[in-house]
């Protein structure tokens, strides 16, 4: 099998990479060495000046940055426990089994922006449900109107949006489990408590930490969810990289700067990913 | 400290797994559970470590309802046939698995995991991966891991059945050596096989199980000499007691138009539907006998398994020699006739040449 035209047969996937992804990267590169914006659309060069404004004079995109941070980690901690007990849940035979391993997928099967408009409906500050029911209790939070509560709403929607995918992932890797330990561990004198201390959770590492890498790639892209449910606000305090990335490029048509945010996010969540995805690797499977 | 059953029954679907076992174990012995696949062995063990709960009937064991206490805390330990360890752990930490479960010192596990490790010969292997081990250092690995927690009661479920020939007669060579050892006099051993061979090298209490139900209970020797059915008789010999439909009259035993001439014991049973039982090992080459076809012969190992056929009449014969035989050749045979059995037609021990019934 060796014979000269082999790599001929490559162009037409190569031609699909180049595509749709080395050629947006170099182009988001070359981008944010212009000052293109809508008084002044073309690729000029302006060197580093937007990685210099980025890094020097705009605090806002940190914060959103840091304040994603925070979102994807606390939403994918809460999906991953929530996920892995309801997975375990139906995993042992329990009755109507099936109909809660459908039950539990149903959200991921929903629409986000819509559920989203629904969430808002449901939050809204004097016609929504939740504080109708809470008004029982004489409390009535701004779920969307306050910086703090803001963000929590945010994780419940999110949480209730993609736990169902986390718990997909862990079902799926809980059925795959060999049964034998199990056994064993019963006769070695392992209580169910402990069976799952030292024998489900550590057969279940290496699919956990596939299942959290996916849940913060996916989560640090949040945006639909803040776009519907609050803009970003109340002021900038729910506001998330990829929100304010998409004002500064598509709202105010800073394309170069914009770029250079791109950018500089993707090289960031590049080494945070994989810095996490070696701690994670080390604490779980002890490598 | 016994272990008692009470007619113990299981049946999860249209067939008995067991069906009215009863047994009193007691501690210091080894019993073997001998019986074809799926006759209810690993049920059994199963339901004896808590695994399986029985429809109905009852184990005591110390005088406690043994079905009343969680599996976790029976203090039992058990090798499967599947080389069943914790994959994520090495051998170290899979030996002190069942120790970590209790409150001991970290001092003292070591010294037991060590002193386990060392009685299966696995000393130097603590930091290897289970994956990295050989099927038979697996095995070594769970029966270690069995060993360790100094458990009362001490299932072993075909622990040999899936390793290779040489494995197995080192393996068991060294069952026999801890067994022997006296694990301490005050465990149950309990250990099932298929193989009539291993019940007959352990040499301890043998209970012949067949489709969930207790057949035969005795000393292995007994139940090779002196099997009380003809299903024992298969079960407890390999290859399977042959069994030949024969009529006993005029002091000759007739089949097949052959007239061999009936021993003392078998003499007197003159009933129809009589079978004659007789070991494979108990039929020879002979110039001067009955002459069969060969229907297929294999060789396994020395030995040269003869399948023959006379009419409606199919015996297997084994020679300790390898013979090279065609299909359709014709041989001729002679029967130890003096140590056949003679089964009743309902299957029952008519008579033994060890002295069994009319003998």
């Amino acid at each position: 099998m060796n014979f000269k035209h082999k790599y001929f047969f490559l162009f037409p996937g190569l031609f699909v990479l180049i595509g749709i992804l080395i050629f947006p990267i170099i182009f988001v590169v070359r981008l944010s060495l212009s000052g293109w914006n809508s008084y002044n659309p073309g690729l000029d060069y302006i060197g580093l000046e937007n990685y210099i404004r980025l890094f020097t004079d705009d605090p806002r995109f940190w914060e959103s940055f840091f304040r994603l941070s925070f979102l994807s980690v606390t939403t994918v901690i809460l999906q991953y426990v929530i996920g892995f007990a309801l997975a375990h849940m139906v995993w042992k035979d329990i009755k109507f089994k099936r109909f809660f391993r459908v039950l539990f997928l149903v959200p991921m099967m929903t629409t986000p922006v819509i559920m989203t408009v629904i969430w808002r409906t449901f939050f809204h500050e004097s016609l929504g449900p939740v504080n109708d029911l809470l008004s029982v209790f004489g409390v009535a939070p701004k779920w969307l109107t306050d910086p703090v509560i803001a963000k929590f709403t945010v994780i419940i929607v999110e949480v209730w949006q993609w736990t169902p995918f986390m718990f997909l992932l862990l079902l799926a890797g809980l059925l795959s489990l060999p049964k034998e330990p199990f056994l064993a561990a019963a006769i070695d004198g392992a209580s169910p408590v402990r069976k799952f201390i030292y024998v489900t959770f550590p057969l279940m590492a290496p699919i956990s930490i596939g299942a959290i890498i996916i849940r913060l790639i996916e989560a640090s892209k949040i945006m639909d969810t803040v776009y519907v449910l609050t803009s970003g606000g109340p002021g900038t305090s729910t506001e998330t990289s990829s929100f304010y990335i998409f004002i500064k490029g598509l709202r105010e048509f800073q394309m170069g700067y914009a770029a250079s945010m791109s950018f500089t996010y993707l090289i960031i969540m590049i080494i945070s990913l994989t810095i996490i995805a070696k701690v994670l690797t080390k604490v779980l499977l002890k490598e | 400290m016994d272990l008692v059953a009470n007619n113990l029954s299981y049946k999860p679907d249209d067939q008995y797994h067991l069906n009215e076992v009863s047994f009193n174990f007691k501690e210091g012995n080894l019993y073997t559970i001998l019986g074809r696949t799926l006759s209810g062995k690993t049920t059994l063990l199963k339901t004896i470590a808590g695994l399986l709960t029985p429809d109905s009937g009852e184990i005591e064991f110390d005088g406690k309802n043994f079905l009343k206490i969680p599996v976790w805390e029976r203090n039992v330990a058990m090798v499967y046939q599947q080389f069943i360890n914790y994959p994520h752990l090495n051998v170290f930490e899979n030996v002190a698995f069942p120790l970590k479960q209790r409150k001991i010192d970290q001092s003292v596990i070591n010294e037991k995991v060590m002193d386990a490790l060392n009685s299966v010969g696995l000393v130097g292997y603590e930091k290897r991966k289970i994956q990295e081990l050989s099927g038979g250092q697996q095995q070594r690995v769970s029966l270690a891991r069995s060993l360790v927690k100094n458990a009362k009661i001490l299932l072993l479920d075909e622990p040999l059945v899936n390793l290779d020939y040489k494995l197995r007669e080192q393996l068991r060579d060294e069952f026999k050596n801890l067994f022997s050892k006296g694990l301490a006099d005050e465990t149950i051993l309990i250990y099932s096989t298929t193989d009539p061979r291993e019940t007959m090298e352990l040499n301890g209490e043998v209970i012949v199980l067949d489709e969930g139900k207790v057949l035969q209970v005795g000393p292995a020797k007994e139940i090779f000499e002196n099997p009380n059915s003809l299903k024992v008789a298969e079960i407890s010999n390999d290859p399977p007691m042959n069994i030949i439909e024969a009529k006993i009259s005029d002091n000759q035993i007739r089949f097949e138009g052959i007239d061999v001439e009936a021993p003392q014991h078998l003499s007197k049973l003159t009933e129809d539907g009589l079978k004659i039982g007789l070991r494979s090992s108990d039929i020879e080459l002979n110039e001067n006998g009955h002459e069969f076809e060969v229907e297929l012969a294999e060789i396994s190992g020395s030995e040269t398994l003869l399948h023959l056929k006379r009419g409606y009449t199919k015996i297997i014969v084994s020679i300790e020699e390898v013979l090279n035989f065609k299909i359709h050749d014709k041989v001729k045979i002679n029967f130890k006739i003096d140590r056949a059995y003679a089964f009743h037609a309902d299957g029952k021990l008519a008579s033994s040449p060890f002295g069994g019934l009319n003998g």
